[in-house]
């Protein structure tokens, strides 16, 4: 069944998925997992939204 | 998970530099994303990659991205069926289920092309931990 996303969301399911599999692959305790998903994903988050604003004015 | 609480950090697995274990640990891991750890025992970490790759491999079809065939044109289309095969028995069910319903002219299908790809090469992350792990160079 097809899907649209927004950018938004695609970014938001591709972060968390990612941060959860890294966090397993690179942690071995449910506490380091735990934080280090959390970090991941907020800097996915943070780095896309900074790029994003970074290359606003070449989108003009 | 349970699994990180009954085994502490750099500890050998039982299994332990058998190559041939490796080995099929290694195709089954590839086979089915999760599948090498689970025979390692490992099965927090065999669900949480056989999700994180099913759910990448989906939200790629679903999106409507591009599933790279054995023939491609470019160099960039072969690299793309690399990494896309990498999802392993996910990437056979895209190709059976989802041949010719790429649509890359949206943005959305150019995720859907790159989530694929990602699931695939995660997959090949996943499969080289357990690969260590059976060597007993990881826990």
């Amino acid at each position: 069944m097809p899907i649209n996303l927004s950018h938004f969301q695609a970014l938001l399911l591709f972060a968390l998925v990612i941060a959860l599999a890294f966090a397993f692959l690179t942690k071995r305790r449910a506490g380091e997992r735990f934080r280090y998903t959390v970090w991941a994903f907020l800097m996915f988050l943070l780095v896309a939204v900074a790029l994003g604003w970074a290359m606003y004015p070449l989108s003009r | 998970m349970e699994e990180s609480a009954a085994i502490p950090a750099e500890q050998p697995t039982p299994t332990g530099k058998n190559p041939a274990v490796a080995t099929a640990v290694t195709i089954a891991g590839w086979l089915v994303p999760g599948l090498g750890h689970l025979l390692l025992g490992k099965w927090g970490r065999a669900l949480a990659y056989f999700l994180a790759v099913g759910t990448l491999a989906i939200a790629g079809v679903a999106l409507r991205g591009n599933i790279y065939s054995p023939v491609g044109g470019d160099a960039f289309d072969r690299l793309g069926f690399l990494a896309d095969l990498g999802a392993g028995v996910f990437y056979f069910i895209a190709r059976a289920v989802a041949d010719g319903t790429a649509d890359v002219s949206r943005a959305a299908g150019d995720y859907g092309t790159r989530f694929f790809a990602t699931a695939g090469v995660l997959n090949l992350l996943c499969m080289l931990d357990a690969r260590e792990i059976a060597r007993g160079r990881k826990s």
